[in-house]
């Protein structure tokens, strides 16, 4: 069970470098709701940062101001440097796992987990639609939860989406706060988890904590169901990831920045609900 | 009487007229009709050569044939390279334009394999801009979920064109942009870096 300590120290520390980027956000009014000690750490984690930070082009060059204004990415020496740990991760570990995870589960078992996965999101998303005022999503979302969890045995199988067209969406702390009026953030590289900005790093920690299933019940089999869950989480990514990865590293020159375009798109979309639907099933 | 200057006025103002046809790109509005029916039938074109039986040469050959044609392959070379067209020399320019036509290729030449048994259809179009629309089509490979892909056509030259290509709310040509302007600044602001990276990754084949 190493891993899944790893995992959440892991997630301790991206709580640590959300806030950290949040502390110097003047429009992230969570902040002052965490304990002082995680600021504390937030702080560290600032320092270390910043001792990598990209310098701006001279007022002199607008042209090329505006587009480091755009790239928005002040910490790229540092967020290079967890890409390439990324890259060397994946190609040691995460991906054999997933393709590992592809030759011993067939498709439509992988299907469930996924189904299973996205309906324990279900209460987040939920959640999500309330909190960014989207009554009829929010009203989809429970109705997908209701019929899932009893007809679809536990959200193995997405009956409400198959047989009562009532497809899924996702929703996060990220886009709420986006819905809100919170910028975006610097971009950020996460340990293991990739693109990311300081304000969906923020909410992929509030939403770790606001999951019931991160507190409900104790003991050794609650344990491992939850650490199964957050394997499962990985490996479902991972391996949905295969082939459109494969494709940025057979066409890109630049796999770092062509994937930071594209997260800073697709989130774009996503907060604007304009993602296919689907997404998030 | 009349100084040279008058005259050379007045020929000027005659000119003036055709100014903004020299002066502005050859764009003018397309309907979001005509997007439709351009995309359908070359996408009907690209299915027939992708899913035929002809060698992989001759198929390449084809398809390169088409994306020629319904591609504005200089505009949107041009949008890629962005603020960096203007630092290119002229020759840089000429030879980035030719690499960029051949990435193009290679790149969907890559994913021929993906593309056997695809089925597509167009769905709504709407115009986006004042001289773009947008027209969204459903493509299905022959196993595995649909994808939505939205295609974004203008009319250059009186021609409808394909200008970028959007999936999932992520833009192709914005994309590269950022993908070559980093190449370019890494290179240490040179054209010239990323005319390398190109023809290096031409060179791994596809």
């Amino acid at each position: 069970m190493a891993e899944g300590r790893v995992v959440r120290a892991l997630l301790l520390e991206h709580a640590t470098v959300a806030l950290s980027a949040a502390a110097v956000q003047p429009e992230a009014p969570v902040l002052v709701r965490f304990p002082h000690f995680l600021r504390g750490l937030g702080a560290v984690a600032l320092l270390l940062a910043f001792s990598a930070c990209a310098t701006p082009p001279p007022v002199t060059e607008p042209e090329a101001r505006a587009e480091f204004e755009a790239t928005n990415d002040r910490l790229e020496p540092l967020n290079r440097a967890i890409f390439t740990a990324n890259e060397a991760a994946d190609t040691l570990l995460i991906r054999p796992a997933a393709e590992f995870y592809r030759l011993v589960l067939p498709e439509p078992l992988r299907d469930g987990v996924r189904n299973v996965l996205s309906n324990l999101r279900g209460t987040n998303i939920l959640l999500h639609d309330l909190l960014q005022g989207e009554g009829e999503r929010a009203a989809r979302t429970a109705e997908r939860l209701i019929i899932n969890t009893t007809l679809g045995l536990g959200g193995i199988f997405d009956v409400a989406a198959d047989h009562f067209d009532r497809p899924g969406h996702d929703e996060d702390f990220g886009q709420t706060l986006a819905v809100w009026g919170t910028q975006e953030g610097f971009y950020l590289v996460l340990p293991l988890l990739g693109p990311s900005n300081a304000r969906d790093a923020l909410g992929f920690a509030v939403d770790t904590a606001l999951n019931p299933w991160t507190w409900i019940g104790q003991g050794p089999v609650v344990e491992g169901l939850r650490y199964g869950r957050t394997a499962a989480t990985l490996l479902d990514a991972r391996d949905r990831a295969i082939e459109p990865l494969d494709r940025v590293y057979e066409t890109s020159l630049d796999p770092y920045a062509t994937l930071r375009s594209a997260y800073r798109q697709r989130r774009e979309a996503a907060i604007r609900n304009q993602d296919s639907p689907g997404e998030g099933r | 009487m009349t100084p040279p200057l008058t005259s050379l006025g007045r020929r000027a103002l005659l000119a003036a007229p055709l100014l903004p046809v020299i002066a502005m790109p050859a764009r003018a509005q397309i309907s979001p009709e005509a997007a439709s029916a351009f995309i359908h039938s070359t996408g009907e074109e690209l299915v027939a050569v992708l899913n035929s039986r002809d060698p992989l040469e001759e198929r390449r050959a084809r398809v390169a044939d088409i994306l020629r044609r319904a591609v504005d392959i200089e505009g949107t070379g041009r949008f890629v390279l962005g603020r960096w067209w203007r630092v290119a020399s002229a020759e840089e320019q000429a030879e980035y334009l030719r690499l960029f036509e051949q990435t193009l290729i290679r790149n969907l030449a890559a994913r021929f394999g993906e593309f056997q048994g695809v089925r597509f259809s167009v769905g709504r179009s709407q115009a986006r801009s004042e001289d773009d629309v947008l027209v969204t089509t459903e493509v299905q490979p022959a196993d595995g979920a649909a994808v939505i892909l939205d295609w974004r056509v203008g009319l250059v030259d009186g021609r409808p064109q394909i200008v970028d290509l959007v999936a999932e709310g992520t833009s192709l040509r914005l994309t590269q942009r950022s993908e070559y302007s980093s190449v370019i600044q890494r290179g240490g602001g040179r054209v010239a870096a990323l005319l390398d990276a190109m023809r290096n990754l031409l060179a791994r084949g596809g």
